[in-house]
């Protein structure tokens, strides 16, 4: 142990390793799935396969911010299924709309996961407990204000600007996967260079000896949470923009794939380790698995089953804790 | 046998036992002070919406209703007091359940030896999450994510439709709808626990979760400990999907899957910590009492159930939050 604390940091750390793994994951998987269909793994199938990826890799972003410091979101699905809802009847598919429409499903996004940084922050409520609450909160909320989905500006259509971002195509990449990839570069950048990353990994490891050295622990974790909730309602957006109307339960798959995503690409539970770019190989591995398993015509119950197996086996080959006593 | 708590130590001569008592059992006194308060304001909304006091039939309904979540808070309380989480309850439930549902159609005999069977899987279930956990180190929340996803595709395997017909006799012994047989099974369950807290695992498992280096160092095995915990849990949560069937009449591969945050739910208020090392099985009884008598409250004051979790989220904050500020409180006041 010793010996390796005071050897030089190879370039490819353990970190480094585990994102160089999940995106080798998710290359292999790509060729299986163009053994199993020819076409697959074509241009267009790799495309497709992204722009459902970022989907996972957006929520995944907040995600990653949360379990940095050693939290988790439950609240995702909600919180984005309200953003999708809020997006429709706010704008009622007018591009005239589209802005301040974005700006309140955003900031109802960011409110909602600075509430929950509050709870864990200053009540001192286990983040497992605030972000359950605070799904099922929103949950009643959604429902019970869309009188279940039938309000009359429920069925609206997103604005076309949106569907546009989502299905659109500049430089031969869809817009949304420039979005997600300026995405990857600003959270990346966010927390690897700037003092507020520093603050984030800090925080993570060590809350207690944080606060001792003069970081304010509160403020950091409201405000990750809430930028976990920015980023669960711009998913919801982006979303609503993909399929072009809001349904309920639509945000229920993205909180098992983004906490997946998240651990896939190597960000230590428990928080203080680990990169966001871990947790886009993750999204990208895990979105080409599902549709590998797809392409194999493997029914749902078989899919559920090799999803656990396959995360099993990731976490026993790089997700282990290290032996103490 | 002594009970490794630092607030034994910590705690002065002058208080009364009474007192001492009930510092130490904070959270179980609240959790019944909440029951209480649940239950008169629910026999009031009845009066008011019903004219009459709710009778032996609530009474039966709520106690069936109640048994598969109150095995299920059991299940969550053994593994959080390891200070792990168990996500796979639903999972468990789905599982033992849908197995209910093809295999208990026969006599007695039959019945008896595959109930004892389907107590068994939950035990395999258990097991495989505790030695993912201790001793393939993994974190409690990621494997039994992980879990939860395997067992829901087994039980969607075997019983791809709801179906199946319990036989009237596991019926009538488990989830009677004439007789409240459940006023024998929730002392039992006291009974049960009170002693697992008295036995060399019950002491592990409390030690286990409130400093794991210190229980090893005093000679208790952290890996055995945990994986019993955890096997523990998964009877418990296999007793819930029998108990569900029996209620059910019939088998249904998905219905678990809201128990394993609801069991959370009742778990926590029941007053277990989420850190490890403090909670009780009956306050988790009780907890899960509180839960399902806080939907009943919903439903008589005519609130609109599409709001209904909006309430129970608000329900279950407005708890945790009571409960910190009491147990800071009481921790001053000594």
């Amino acid at each position: 142990m010793s010996a390796a604390t005071t050897r030089k940091q190879p370039f490819l750390n353990r970190e480094r390793r585990r994102i160089l793994y999940a995106f080798l994951a998710g290359i292999i998987l790509f060729i299986i799935g163009e053994l199993v269909r020819p076409g697959f793994a074509s241009p267009s199938g790799i495309r497709a396969i992204l722009v459902v990826a970022s989907f996972v890799g957006i929520v995944a972003a907040g995600q990653t911010f949360v379990i940095l410091i050693g939290g988790i979101d439950l609240s995702v699905p909600w919180v984005l299924n309200a953003g999708a809802i809020l997006m429709v009847t706010s704008s009622l598919g007018h591009d005239a709309r589209a802005i301040p429409a974005l700006a309140l499903t955003l900031g109802m996004g960011a409110a909602v996961g600075a509430l929950n940084g509050a709870g864990v922050a200053l009540l001192g409520i286990p983040a497992v407990v605030m972000t359950l609450a605070m799904n099922g909160i929103m949950q009643g909320l959604t429902l019970g204000l869309s009188g279940g989905m039938t309000c009359t500006s429920c069925g609206a259509y997103a604005p076309p600007v949106v569907q546009a971002a989502v299905h659109h195509s500049f430089l031969g990449l869809p817009i949304v996967l420039w979005i997600w990839i300026a995405i990857i570069i600003v959270v990346s950048f966010l927390l690897a260079m700037t003092r507020f990353g520093r603050m984030t990994y800090t925080v993570g490891n060590n809350a207690r000896a944080s606060h001792l050295a003069g970081i304010h622990v509160s403020g950091v974790t409201i405000v990750l949470y809430a930028l976990s909730g920015f980023f669960s309602a711009l998913a919801g957006i982006m979303l609503v923009g993909f399929g072009g109307q809001a349904a309920l339960g639509m945000g229920d798959p993205y909180l098992f794939q983004s906490i997946a995503a998240v651990v896939i690409g190597g960000v230590y539970i428990l928080g203080g380790r680990g990169h966001y770019l871990g947790s886009v190989a993750g999204a990208i591995s895990l979105t080409v698995l599902v549709s590998v398993l797809l392409a194999f015509n493997m029914p749902d119950y078989g899919r559920s089953i090799v999803y656990g197996v396959v995360i099993l086996a990731l976490l026993l080959l790089y997700g282990r804790e290290e032996e103490n006593g | 046998m002594p009970i490794p708590e630092t607030i034994l130590a910590a705690s002065g001569p002058r208080r009364s036992r009474l007192s001492h008592a009930l510092t130490q059992n904070i959270g179980l006194a609240l959790v019944v002070a909440l029951l209480v308060a649940c239950i008169i304001l629910y026999c009031g909304l009845y009066i008011a919406t019903q004219h009459r006091l709710p009778g032996g039939y609530e009474l039966t309904s709520t106690l069936n209703n109640t048994m598969p979540l109150a095995f299920a808070a059991l299940a969550q309380t053994l593994v959080v007091l390891t200070r792990g989480i168990d996500l796979s309850v639903g999972g468990v439930i789905d599982l033992t359940n849908a197995v209910a549902a093809l295999t208990l159609m026969g006599g007695p005999v039959s019945t008896t030896i595959w109930t004892i069977a389907i107590l068994g899987i939950g035990a395999l279930c258990g097991l495989l999450n505790g030695v993912l956990v201790a001793v393939g180190r993994l974190q409690p929340i990621l494997v039994t994510l992980s879990t939860l996803s395997i067992f829901q595709g087994i039980a969607i395997k075997i019983l791809p439709q709801p179906g199946g017909a319990m036989p009237p006799g596991f019926t009538g012994v488990l989830a009677n709808p004439n007789v409240p047989l459940s006023l024998i099974y929730i002392p039992l369950i006291g009974i049960l626990w009170a002693i697992f807290r008295r036995t060399r695992l019950g002491v592990s498992v409390f030690a286990i979760g409130n400093d794991a280096m210190a229980a090893s160092s005093h000679g208790i095995s952290v890996k055995r400990t945990t994986i019993l915990a955890y096997m523990l849990g998964g009877v418990a949560s296999a007793c819930a999907g029998l108990f569900l069937a029996a209620n059910a009449t019939a088998g249904d591969a998905t219905t678990g899957d809201t128990y394993t945050l609801t069991s959370i739910v009742a778990a926590v208020l029941g007053g277990v910590s989420l850190f490890g090392g403090r909670g009780s099985g009956l306050g988790a009884l009780f907890g899960a009492f509180v839960t399902v008598m806080v939907v009943n409250i919903l439903f008589f004051a005519h609130i609109d159930p599409l709001y209904q979790t909006f309430y129970e989220g608000l329900f279950l904050l407005a708890a945790v939050i009571a409960a910190n500020v009491i147990g800071q409180i009481v921790r001053r006041r000594r």
